[in-house]
């Protein structure tokens, strides 16, 4: 494989933020368990595209590289949670607004919450076998304006725990900041247990007077917490070992966001302490794929990525059908 | 018996379903429910193991029943003699230079607990309790054979010997030091008791060969299915 590096990351949000009393039956707002720590998400509004997001995105990346970006980008990968429109996905959107020209454009419809780390791999194959050197991979998670903001549905439990917002990174042939393993797998045995329901038990894509959701009753619940407790430790150890680091090497770790209680979870089964642990729940809610690039921003922001330290991305998607780490090394400044 | 509820209201802290609701629970649950647990949280006050051993019930009750059996399937203790006092035996534990070991087994044959009531250097107070059951796997497990439970409490005085004038001259270790190890230690025991028992049953061989009198149909008098 060639060698790939994480050039640069930013990210866009919609503007509207809705509060936790936006959410629930009244007299029962969401609290505690799932909902711990939850103050605020962001709501895609009508008529914005995941497109906008990505575009706005890509933007700050422009500002932060220099040059002319899009002439230099070969690849685009999106995985966007609920696309702007069913079939085509937004890659070739997204190249017509910037004016590039890749040579390869996927938009990705599986792996949710790990797909960052999923093209990170797939941009790898791609460089590796042409001669493709950067690659912009756009993650978007846009179903909680989209879905959970229904004024049905939105009075379920599961309902603020979805945010929206968009990261985008670009990653490019070299060793600034090198991608030094990734470990992607897909546990089958799970695939079925996500579930979309709609009120009127209707198949979601007919037409009907009720907006359909992501279903979790308490038992799937348990199950998923039981697989994701599990999954990210072993995924993370997995890529720390065949990567030669111990995982007392994490300088700083990214997880998928589901919520609080899964991250406590997550750091205390690798002995990562809490300052090490990025954690953007309590601002910007489960943003699915999205949570990795937001993340990795945010420990730019606050100085974590610092030279000679090991950013590790761990996590697993759905109820526990993907899951995938990638072992990342910051290198001091020359 | 619901005219009791009203009592245990006044009870504070009880979790039940009539004041903590479906939905409170499970966020407690999900709350309460971490990937990984540490050592001293799960072993620091008790000790409990458990295993499947593919032997029948009464077998495996009748053995751990039988005071004799120590000698196998421990790790350390040995040369067990009866005592003067009925019940009580005097062994040796190895596990320390010089170290006696006093114990007392009491057994349940219908509920099939089995406990050894023991302690270093002294036997006039057994305060290290291992607390054993034997459950039919069957009732459990849907398959032939048992399940072993084994507990212990972590009493003070594995904190601070309360006899020091029984301790042998010259002797440093004393056996709350190791506490820190019983689960590890337990499970080297427990593996020993499961492959003795396993393979004793499986060559259809007597459970307890030093019981030369008894022989395996007394040790077949209960049954489990």
């Amino acid at each position: 494989m060639i060698g790939i590096s994480l050039k640069a990351v930013a990210t866009a949000f919609p503007e509207t933020v809705q509060p936790n009393d936006f959410f629930g039956m009244e007299g029962s707002r969401p609290q505690g368990g799932m909902f711990r720590g939850s103050e605020y998400r962001h709501h895609m509004d009508p008529g914005q595209s995941a497109v906008d997001l990505i575009c706005e995105a890509t933007q700050k990346i422009q500002e932060q590289v220099g040059g002319d970006l899009a002439s230099e980008i070969d690849i685009i990968l999106t995985n966007v949670s609920l696309p702007d429109l069913p079939f085509t996905g937004c890659g070739a959107e997204v190249a017509k607004e910037l004016g590039a020209k890749p040579m390869w454009v996927y938009d990705l419809h599986s792996q949710g919450c790990v797909s960052f780390i999923s093209m990170m791999s797939l941009a790898q194959s791609l460089m590796t076998t042409s001669s493709a050197r950067k690659a912009l991979i756009c993650n978007v998670q846009t179903t909680a304006g989209r879905i959970f903001s229904d004024e049905q549905i939105r009075k379920l439990p599961q309902s603020a725990v979805p945010g929206d917002g968009c990261g985008v990174a670009l990653l490019e042939v070299g060793d600034e900041r090198p991608v030094e393993h990734i470990v992607t797998q897909c546990f089958s045995e799970n695939a079925s247990d996500m579930e979309i329901a709609t009120q009127d038990g209707r198949d979601w894509w007919l037409p009907g007077k009720t907006q359909f959701f992501v279903n979790f009753s308490r038992e799937k619940v348990a199950a998923v917490v039981a697989r994701g407790n599990r999954l990210v430790p072993e995924v993370v150890h997995q890529a720390c070992t065949e990567a030669g680091i111990g995982t007392d090497q994490i300088g700083t770790l990214i997880t998928n966001q589901p919520n609080q209680i899964f991250l406590r979870n997550w750091r205390e089964a690798l002995q990562v302490s809490e300052s090490q642990h990025v954690d953007t729940f309590s601002e910007h809610g489960n943003l699915f794929g999205a949570g990795m690039p937001v993340c990795i921003e945010r420990a730019e922001q606050e100085g974590k990525l610092k030279g000679d330290s090991y950013l590790v991305l761990g996590g697993f998607s759905h109820a526990g059908d993907y899951a995938a780490a990638a072992i990342i090394r910051c290198k001091a400044a020359a | 018996m619901s005219s009791y509820v009203p009592e245990l209201s006044s009870i504070e802290g009880l979790k039940r379903i009539e004041e903590f609701d479906r939905d409170q629970m499970a966020g407690l649950c999900l709350e309460e429910t971490h990937a990984v647990y540490p050592h001293q949280q799960i072993y620091g006050k008790y000790c409990t193991i458990e295993e499947y051993i593919n032997c029948p019930p009464e077998d495996v009750f009748q053995y751990l029943a039988d005071g004799r059996s120590l000698e196998e399937w421990t790790w350390s203790t040995r040369d067990f003699v009866p005592t003067d006092e009925p019940g009580l035996m005097m062994g040796w534990d190895r596990l320390a230079d010089d170290t006696k070991i006093y114990c007392r087994t009491i057994s349940n044959a219908d509920a099939m607990t089995v406990d050894y009531h023991c302690a270093w250097d002294q036997g006039e107070h057994l305060w290290m309790i291992y607390l054993m059951r034997v459950v039919p796997a069957q009732l459990v497990l849907g398959k032939p054979g048992s399940v072993v439970l084994w507990s212990n409490c972590h009493h003070p005085n594995y904190d601070e010997n309360p006899y020091p004038w029984s301790v042998p001259e010259g002797r440093d270790t004393w056996v709350g030091q190791l506490w820190h190890f019983f689960y590890a230690g337990h499970v080297v025991e427990m593996q020993n008791l499961k492959k003795i028992l396993e393979h004793r049953h499986a060559t259809g061989q007597t459970i307890r060969p030093w019981n030369k009198s008894a022989g395996s149909e007394s040790e077949k008098t209960m049954t489990f299915q």
